[in-house]
């Protein structure tokens, strides 16, 4: 009884009121985007509008009448000179309601009453209006609208896919030809330094994969079953990391392997790389030995044969590996004792081959 | 009958003259498949076109059979490249400067050589590396972008770790964020110059002094252009951090009045209204007068406008400083119009300039254009255009490409002048400061019609001075730029 008692209070109170109060958090991306492109309220809904600014850019947030975006947009740039002193805004009736200019980091709100309809959002800086928008609809069916991946109101993903010829024949590798492995890609990759090497090598089952740290000249860890997805990292401005592809098997959680001599600072500098049939052969010099390290999949099964050549060293030099379960290492010269493989000495050339 | 004589009367007095009528545009294709964010464009010695893209490819490009060619692959962001032979690219990619050789002649880069990686890296998107260019000594010069505070850090880095340097906006907490950086030829990377923030621009003029753009944003009030050299600070402080011997303090402690004094400033602010949200790679004219009248002046790319900038030099004193003005404004309206996000420029054997476009997350466009003179062959002779600028004890100079109409040129009221001046501050970006109408008092036209010399009633170091002209004429020719912003550093005796 008292149950429904509250329900029938609850229903008269919005009955006079007529009007809901609503409020939504929208803030940027990283590509002249907002976060958010498509929003639905209830007709005659009081929508507070928090803005966030997460670019690395000023932007503001103008809410325009329905069909007014792209007008609003050209009044904005006519603005010229006096723009800024107007956080980009003109003065017209198709602005509903707006942000001042909101700095990278920082936030501001807006209160707009929206009856029914649909009624774009736009940042209206220079340049912006054309790409960085989104629609807020007011309707009490929000059924019927379209599609958002068919949303007249929506910034069209291929915006920029404006020269026709140029995407006739999509790759799927994402460039101009196929990917053909091996394949090596300098990216930002997940559990390594920034200056990071991906490199896939073919093989059963997607082939193999490994990521070689240009920083610290060392292979970092290996997987199998596929290569990298880029999707993220080209997108917008980089900051994404490329993903793996497979499973990861084996990651090396020593430090830099080599010691030349016993000097203590054993600090390397990387050279760069050789395409040998397309495998890069990595080079780089420490206590003034040059490496050079080519890494080919094994045969049959999962793993990898590093193959190191040197330049003739009058010092002791060592090669360093943690022993790791479900690891065999297996050097073509001497054997590890402790985790140290001591090379004999005058060895120039020598394999180890590292399996799952 | 009259209608029509009177129609075609008028269409032969008054042609429309616009700078389309002297310029075009043309829209290279490039290969199905490419997403053509542009990080670097050059030109081999034998004609074809090093082009490099975000995504890691460095193609080739011959303009006689339009073919594209993939020379390398797998860059880290490449934003820059220089060939220096026609088996050899120079191209910098975020973690380093490679050089990259078809050693076996295929026509595809075999070996990619790290030539300097000793610069650090914190993982911000934002520590792009720009360049390189290479003097007439053989030094290189490529520059480093501060990381942004629109993103954190990895777990991992490469290089010291300074925790003064990752205040701010945009910070250096790793070694030589913020710095021009010079390559010796003997394999020493040096910092050169600091006080950066996201020089995307760096080049020559014809003097070989070298110069760098950058980007409105903290302590930036608007973009610019600075004349580096060696030692000096440009104005940003995240940089300082790394300079030898700077105490070990946050230089954003520093009073803005300290830094003030402690900056070289700008030889030409790029007011952010009208001229540059974004500059870009600086070229220079070295055509010969193939690319037109402005042989030997440096155009520089802009990704919000579909305009470039030409600078006019003003050496007053021994400081440098002058003024800008737009390029191709409104350009390509009658055939290909020029798009926005022209990231880099390179000038071809032929003497057309290419453009390569980017958006790279912000605004731009993808895709390489170029502009190619035409002048000369319509026979319209060159457009109406200002060629220089120069500060005089009283007033300013101008010179145009053309003599111009007397009646035109010799009103008063075809100079209006503005001055105000962009706030050195810690905020992003300054509103124009201290605006003032200046008049003009008195202006007199050379023998040849083609220099107006006018008097401003005051002249006020560290201020720019915006020239709005009126409609000057040459004969048949209009004016194709009205807008030319003078950044006037120290005064003329």
């Amino acid at each position: 009884m008292y149950k429904f008692l509250l329900i029938g209070f609850v229903l008269l109170v919005q009955t006079v009121k007529a009007q809901r109060d609503t409020t939504i958090t929208v803030t940027t991306t990283d590509a002249l985007q907002f976060d958010q492109k498509r929003l639905v309220v209830r007709q005659q809904t009081r929508l507070t509008l928090i803005f966030q600014n997460k670019d690395d850019m000023a932007h503001n947030l103008v809410i325009t009448r329905p069909n007014s975006r792209l007008r609003v947009v050209e009044f904005a740039l006519a603005l010229g000179p006096k723009g800024p002193a107007q956080h980009h805004v003109p003065v017209m009736d198709e602005v509903l309601a707006h942000t001042r200019s909101v700095e990278p980091g920082t936030i501001d709100s807006l209160v707009v009453t929206l009856t029914e309809g649909a009624f774009p959002f736009v940042c209206t800086y220079p340049g912006h209006g054309s790409i960085m928008y989104g629609v807020i609809y007011a309707t009490n069916e929000p059924k019927r609208l379209p599609p958002a991946s068919q949303d007249p109101n929506m910034p069209n993903p291929e915006r920029l896919a404006e020269t026709g010829h140029q995407h006739h024949q999509p790759m799927n590798s994402g460039h101009p030809y196929a990917l053909q492995l091996p394949a090596v890609y300098r990216t930002f990759m997940p559990d390594c330094g920034p200056a990071a090497i991906a490199v896939g090598l073919p093989g059963p089952e997607g082939g193999q994969s490994y990521v070689f740290d240009a920083g610290q000249c060392r292979l970092r860890y290996a997987w199998s079953g596929g290569f990298v997805d880029n999707t993220d990292q080209w997108e917008g401005k980089g900051q994404r990391l490329t993903k793996i592809v497979g499973e990861i098997y084996f990651r090396d959680t020593g430090g830099f392997p080599w010691r030349i001599g016993t000097a203590n600072e054993q600090i390397p500098q990387f050279k760069g790389y050789r395409l040998r049939n397309r495998y890069p052969e990595f080079q780089y010099i420490v206590n003034g030995v040059t490496i050079h390290e080519l890494i080919r999949p094994l045969p049959t099964g999962r793993g990898l044969v590093r193959s190191f050549t040197l330049s003739p060293s009058k010092e002791s030099v060592s090669f360093l590996a943690m022993a790791q379960s479900g690891i065999q290492l297996k050097p073509s010269v001497g054997q590890f004792k402790n985790g140290v493989l001591r090379l004999p000495a005058g060895t120039r050339q020598f394999t180890l081959t590292m399996s799952n | 009958m009259l209608a029509t004589l009177l129609l075609s009367s008028f269409l032969l007095v008054a042609p429309v003259d616009t700078i389309s009528d002297y310029y075009e545009v043309e829209t290279i294709p490039t290969p199905p498949g490419l997403v053509a964010e542009t990080g670097g464009l050059s030109f081999l010695p034998d004609g074809r076109l090093a082009a490099c893209f975000h995504r890691g490819e460095v193609m080739l490009y011959n303009p006689k059979t339009k073919i594209w060619k993939l020379f390398a692959e797998g860059l880290h962001d490449p934003l820059g490249v220089v060939a220096l032979n026609n088996r050899q690219l120079l191209v910098v990619q975020r973690p380093e400067l490679t050089r990259l050789t078809d050693s076996d002649g295929d026509g595809v880069a075999d070996t990619y050589e790290t030539i300097t990686d000793q610069y650090g890296m914190s993982g911000n998107y934002h520590e792009f590396a720009f360049g390189p260019v290479r003097d007439a000594k053989g030094n290189i010069y490529i520059s480093l972008n501060t990381a942004s505070n629109g993103a954190g850090i990895r777990n991992e880095l490469r290089g010291q770790y300074d925790a003064l340097g990752r205040q701010g906006r945009m910070y250096a907490c790793v070694p030589y964020r913020g710095w021009v950086m010079q390559l010796t030829p003997d394999g020493q990377l040096k910092p050169f110059a600091s006080g950066f923030r996201s020089p995307n621009g760096i080049g020559f003029d014809a003097q070989g002094r070298l110069f760098v753009t950058d980007n409105q944003g903290d302590w930036l009030g608007t973009s610019k252009l600075y004349h580096v050299e060696e030692g000096k600070f440009y104005g940003h402080p995240a940089s300082l951090v790394w300079r030898p011997g700077f105490p070990d303090i946050d230089p954003l402690t520093l009073p803005v009045k300290t830094l003030d004094s402690m900056r070289t400033v700008e030889s030409v602010a790029f007011p952010h209204e009208s001229m540059a949200h974004s500059p870009t790679q600086i070229v220079v004219d070295n055509t010969g007068g193939k690319f037109g009248p402005f042989t030997n002046q440096l155009f520089i790319g802009e990704m919000d406008f579909p305009h470039l900038l030409r600078i006019l030099p003003d050496e007053v004193d021994g400081q440098m400083q002058g003024a800008c003005v737009r390029f191709f404004d409104n350009g390509g309206n009658h055939g290909v119009r020029l798009r926005i996000g022209n990231n880099r420029l390179a000038f071809a054997p032929d003497g057309s300039l290419y453009l390569g476009q980017t958006d790279h997350g912000w605004l731009g466009a993808r895709g390489i254009q170029r502009i190619r003179y035409k002048g000369n062959l319509s026979g319209n002779g060159a457009p109406l255009d200002i060629m220089s600028m120069q500060l005089t004890p009283t007033g300013f100079t101008l010179t145009f490409t053309q003599p111009l109409d007397e009646a035109s040129a010799r009103a008063v009221a075809a100079y209006h002048f503005r001055s105000y001046y962009y706030e050195y501050h810690q905020a992003y970006g300054s509103p124009q400061m201290d605006v003032k109408s200046v008049p003009v008092t008195a202006v007199s036209l050379s023998g040849d019609h083609k220099t107006v010399s006018l008097t401003l009633a005051e002249l006020t170091p560290g201020r720019i001075y915006e020239l709005t002209l009126g409609d000057l004429k040459a004969g048949q020719k209009k004016l194709m730029n009205h807008l030319i912003c003078y950044t006037l550093n120290k005064l003329k005796r």
